[in-house]
């Protein structure tokens, strides 16, 4: 159903008129049944009714822009081919007034309690786990329930974290589609989506005088010390990693709590103490807040096929029992099925009724319930059980019983006798609507929405915000939105406002917890060798594109120039480039295309999308003015999307962009980054690139023996350009280029920072400064490497080897450092970055294999 | 009757193991039928830290961290247990197998949720689609269940070939019964996704299986390594009664029991996470002898 066109409003237009024809018979947040907005609703309407038609439409595309500038518009470490849908912020937030907060908080403070006690209880003494409360096949057939995490539940506080999914029904009454124990549950989303949010709508904020939300993180973040139980505590947040859907928010909330964002095999359990892997050796660590499944925390007792966990973390956990947030094993209260029973066992444990619900569903363990379900089978949705928890807006859609015709439900009937102790059936839930705001007009959607619970101090308060959501109200049962749209949630306050501070503002105490805390992760060392070997890659790549666009611009000169320029291009894009034996000016501009915009080997795209990857997974290690200049290039930006358009004159003005964006960041890079081990990986790898390079092309170039004097001296023209030596050489000598002294500029000269010399010797410089670890051993590989590589650029007679017209000398002289030059980025790699040889692997027996 | 247990694995490692961490089920746990009189596990490398302790299923368990690098690891059990003979049972004796909910009312609470853990399916026991066929052959409505039970351990002996090529440690279910082929863990599973699907209390059972036979018996598949069978519940009175569908009978005082769990996962005898390494090849020596 597609609504008629509404009429745009403009500042005389009465805001609400528009958005009230399209309402449908449902529960609307603005407007009340009669159509007057609601009395929290006003002033929200009030002050959008001061902006006129323009103002509202700038400000939403300003948050688009804010959006992507984030980061957070594309799952930047998903599979480009999936093409997921992008996130969505829109410019209409969801008010809640504060009466119906203080609501909200005690029903969802309540069921936090409740779930807290439930969780204790099924991994102890079980009392709860009874055929009137919760059947304990409920439970047991959960395979989130981990009997081995008996004995360490029961020494915890249980839950510390609790996030639901709430809808609102056309009758009025919250209820509780979802609940999420097991990790954040997107927390960085509801927060990224207020810090974003707030740049365009802060004015409105203000005025409805909405609760801000740095003192319940501050809350937070004292909770965390306290628990870890020392004042500049090591905090951990566990992440699958950049492939888990969730990240962006793992790693936003990572960085704004200060906490150490960590993936399994960085942690190392070492008798019963968990410790992370830095540059300097092992770390203890005294707290980890869990972003990974709980069943895959621990490959070696609870096994598992994903290592998202350090071996040992559950028999670490017996000696510390608060050692990780949410315990593991918590999961199991999330379970949808113990969603339907909360309402007795609140009677029983609380002696209170159940304030706030879950929608109504079927466990399908229960024989009565599956002989309801196979009586009416239409009105219901049938769903796991039990669903991992990640980004907002991705739980399952289930199956729609009334589309299955009567031999598959047959089918499925039967299944449910055996398997349906893990799978519910939900009846349908309605949900109210809210405006957003779209192309000029208010329309109403209607919403889900997530709430964030945390126990602070004591007790559990709920973060005064959310995350609501566009849903599909005909076919949803949980907070599944396909392309939906999220909206900030304002929570109004009945207070006068204080000052504001956001936990990104330094204080002297924290910059002293900040600074003790720094240790260089191996991982993020990894992060930036590869970022400096990215930003390195681009530059020489939009050198090589820049030197031919300007060839082929030119034209007038030697065709030699655009044929050298040709072969460079051919280099990166690898063999299986489109023919690049150019004969022509076409063929070139369209190499030059597929250079720019392919998918194939070191195209420049390729480059820019593990460029703008490695930049985010530093992004708190970088200056802001230095994350602008790299997000600049970032692949969906506008800069990039031009790049994949334009022509070949609008081409050459991009990259001169590009490598201008560039430039600036290794300037503030130089100029502004603290010289520690961070920055010297940064600088390895951006050395060990631009080596490579420079011997790649100068052997492609003069390699050979056939070259005409006229090509040798376009191809010297173009690497001299490369090589950002060109002025260097004509002040020094004064001369038409010359086979032996642009060599001798280009891989001898020390002095030349671009110089293949220059290179090899800073790698020798920062090498040398890295910890050793072990000293007693003899020099490590990548020490012997830099050395061999470096010796033999000295030691070698340059203008001997350009006597030698066969250039074989050259060419050999040039192998030596291209085939030592990655051997030496593997030896780097495997002495900082794995902190051991490899990825760890499993051992198992098998039992009975011999008859 | 008395049994001595060696158990001795060797892992031969092509590349140094640059840090192990194991946790071995591997000595023999108390049963009401069995008393271990002595126990002893050998580690070599010495463990740079080893810890004892109980499981939550009450199986011995030892972990260990080996921080030397190494080529070679051997890890050496042995055991001595005095297992009783189990009472003669007639197989009509105990609950009829659809009366199984009635009989776990007779218990109180503690003990009904360890049982009603047991009928719920693991990661390893999900029946796959065409299991509950096969198995509803042995349990028509009305049958005792400790005969059902019995029957089915005989079907699956006779119908299926134990055979070591046809499976490794991650075969899914559904080929072991399509192919009708396994080993003595896969087996074990298949009968316990079975009684499970049936809603049938049902754990599994790691231990051996007397080595040399008595004279004029036939050796059992099964011996000279580590075996596995399946524990079912039968009802308050006969309690938890074992069942070898690898050999099609019921065990008897030439069963040393290990550990139970849900399923070969909780007590995989030796499980390892390995830094380096490489591959292996391993060697396993299980002599189980009867000693007066």
């Amino acid at each position: 159903m597609t609504a008629p066109a509404a009429e745009p409003f403009a500042g005389s237009i009465e805001l609400t008129r528009g958005y009230r024809v399209h309402l449908g018979h449902g529960y609307d947040e603005l407007l009340n049944a009669s159509g007057k907005v609601r009395s929290h609703g006003l002033g929200l309407v009030s002050g959008l009714q001061r902006l006129d038609a323009g103002e509202l439409a700038m400000r939403a595309r300003r948050l688009a822009q804010r959006v992507r500038d984030t980061g957070l518009t594309y799952d930047i470490f998903a599979d480009p081919r999936a093409h997921a849908q992008p996130w969505r912020l829109n410019l209409m937030p969801l008010v809640v007034s504060s009466a119906e907060w203080r609501w909200l908080e005690a029903a969802m403070v309540q069921r936090a309690r409740l779930l807290a006690y439930v969780l204790s209880d099924v991994y102890a003494e079980g009392r709860l786990l009874d055929d009137h409360l919760i059947p304990p096949e409920l439970i047991f057939s959960d395979e989130s329930y981990l009997p081995a995490a008996r004995d360490v539940i029961n020494g915890t506080v249980g839950l510390r974290f609790y996030a639901a999914d709430l809808a609102r029904g056309h009758d009025g009454r919250w209820r509780v589609i979802d609940s999420h124990t097991e990790t954040l549950a997107g927390i960085g989303f509801a927060l990224a989506n207020r810090v974003t949010h707030t740049h365009v709508a802060g004015d409105l904020f203000n005025q409805v005088n909405a609760r801000r939300l740095s003192p319940w993180f501050r809350a937070l973040q004292e909770g965390l010390n306290a628990t870890a139980g020392r004042a500049d505590a090591r905090i951990a947040l566990m992440t699958p990693g950049p492939q888990s859907p969730d990240y962006f928010s793992h790693a936003y909330i990572a960085r704004y709590l200060n906490l150490l964002l960590v993936e399994g095999n960085d942690l190392r359990v070492r008798d019963g103490h968990v410790a992370l892997k830095t540059l300097e050796g092992l770390k203890e660590i005294d707290l980890i807040v869990r972003c990974a499944e709980g069943a895959l925390s621990d490959p070696l007792e609870l096994g598992g096929t994903a290592f998202l966990g350090p071996a040992g973390l559950l028999g670490a956990c017996r000696a510390r029992p608060d050692l990780v947030i949410n315990p593991i094993g918590a999961a199991t209260v999330q379970n949808r099925a113990l969603g339907a029973r909360l309402a007795q066992v609140a009677r029983h444990v609380l002696g209170e009724d159940l304030k706030l619900a879950d929608s109504p569903r079927l466990w399908l363990g229960d024989p009565a319930a599956r002989a309801e379900v196979a009586r009416a089978p239409s009105g219901y949705t049938l769903r796991a059980a039990q669903e991992g928890t990640g980004r907002p807006g991705m739980a399952a859609s289930g199956i729609e019983l009334r589309d299955l015709t009567g031999e598959q439900l047959d089918r499925l009937i039967r299944d449910m006798q055996v398997h349906g102790t893990r799978f519910v059936a939900e009846q349908r839930q309605t949900f109210s609507t809210m405006p957003a705001y779209d192309a000029g007009v208010l329309v109403p959607r209607p919403i889900a929405i997530r709430l964030f619970a945390a126990r602070t101090g004591d007790d559990w308060s709920l973060m005064p915000a959310g995350l609501a959501m566009t849903v599909n109200a005909r076919s949803a049962v949980s907070l599944t939105a396909d392309g939906g749209e999220t909206h900030d949630v304002w929570v109004l306050s009945d207070e006068a406002a204080g000052p504001s501070s956001s936990l990104w503002r330094p204080t002297i105490e924290r910059a002293r917890v900040e600074r003790s805390q720094r240790v260089t992760q191996s991982r993020v060392a990894e992060n930036l060798y590869w970022l400096g070997r990215n930003v390195e890659r681009a530059d020489w790549t939009m050198r090589i594109l820049r030197g031919t666009l300007r060839r082929i611009e030119e034209d007038s000169g030697a065709f030699g120039g655009q044929q050298a320029a040709a072969r460079c291009m051919a280099l990166l894009l690898g063999d299986d480039s489109p023919a690049l034996v150019a004969t022509g000016r076409a063929d070139i501009e369209a190499a030059a295309r597929v250079l720019a915009d392919s998918k194939a080997g070191r195209s420049l795209a390729n480059t820019l999308a593990s460029l703008y990857r490695n930049a985010f997974l530093v992004r708190d290690r970088l200056s802001q003015e230095a994350w602008q200049q790299l997000s600049r290039l970032a692949p969906q930006g506008t800069w990039g999307e031009a790049l994949t358009r334009a022509p070949p004159i609008a081409l050459l003005d991009l990259v001169e962009e590009g490598l201008g964006a560039i430039a600036a960041f290794n300037g503030l890079a130089h100029e502004n980054m603290t010289r520690n081990f961070g920055w010297s990986f940064l600088n390895l790898g951006r050395r060990l690139e631009r080596a490579y390079n420079l011997a790649e092309v100068t052997k492609e170039l003069f390699g050979h023996a056939d070259a005409s004097p006229e090509n040798e001296r376009a191809g010297l023209l173009l690497l001299l350009e490369l090589g950002d030596s060109f002025i260097t050489y004509r002040s020094r000598y004064r001369l038409e280029p010359m086979l032996p002294l642009a060599l001798d500029l280009l891989m001898l000269d020390e002095t030349n920072p671009r110089s293949l010399a220059f290179q090899l010797a800073e790698m020798d410089a920062l090498l040398e400064r890295l910890p050793h670890g072990d000293a007693g051993q003899s020099r490590h590989v990548d020490r012997r490497l830099i050395l061999k590589l470096l010796t033999s650029i000295r030691l070698c007679d340059i203008e001997q080897i350009c006597r030698d017209d066969s250039r074989n000398s050259l060419t050999s002289l040039l192998d030596e450092q291209l085939a030592w030059l990655p051997g030496l980025s593997d030896a780097i790699s495997q002495h900082y970055f794995n902190l051991t040889e490899a990825l760890p692997h499993r051992l198992e027996t098998r039992v009975g294999t011999r008859p | 009757m008395k049994l001595e247990i060696n158990h001795r694995t060797t892992y031969r490692y092509d590349q140094p193991v640059a840090l192990a961490q194991h946790r071995l089920h591997m000595l023999a746990r108390p049963t009401p039928l069995q008393t271990v009189l002595r126990s002893r596990l050998m580690i070599e490398p010495a463990p740079t830290v080893r810890a004892d302790a109980v499981d939550v299923f009450g199986n011995a368990v030892t972990s260990v961290e080996i921080e030397r690098p190494h080529e070679e690891l051997v890890i050496e059990a042995a055991s001595s247990v005095d297992v009783a003979p189990p009472k003669a049972i007639p197989t009509s004796a105990g609950p009829r197998w659809n009366e199984i909910d009635a009989a776990i009312r007779e218990l109180d609470q503690k003990e009904a949720l360890a049982v009603r853990q047991a009928r719920c399916m693991s990661a390893l026991t999900r029946a796959p689609a065409g299991l509950v066929e096969y198995v509803v052959t042995s349990f028509p409505d009305g049958r005792p269940l400790v005969e059902a039970a019995l029957d089915l351990t005989r079907r699956i002996t006779q119908e299926f070939r134990f055979d070591v090529t046809a499976t490794d440690v991650s075969t899914p279910l559904g080929t072991v019964l399509k192919s009708r082929r396994g080993v003595c863990q896969d087996f074990a599973h298949l009968t316990i996704a079975g009684l499970r699907a049936l809603r049938i209390p049902a754990r599994y059972v790691s231990g051996y299986i007397l080595t040399i036979p008595p004279p004029g018996r036939p050796k059992l598949m099964g011996a000279d390594a580590s075996h596995a069978w399946v524990s079912v519940w039968c009802g308050k009175g006969l309690g938890w009664i074992d069942f070898d569908p690898t050999n099609g009978r019921l065990a008897g005082e030439d069963y040393a029991t290990v550990a139970w769990g849900r399923d070969y996962a909780d007590v995989s005898p030796i499980t390892g996470i390995l830094l380096g390494g490489g591959s292996h090849v391993v060697t396993v020596g299980v002599d189980v002898k009867a000693v007066p």
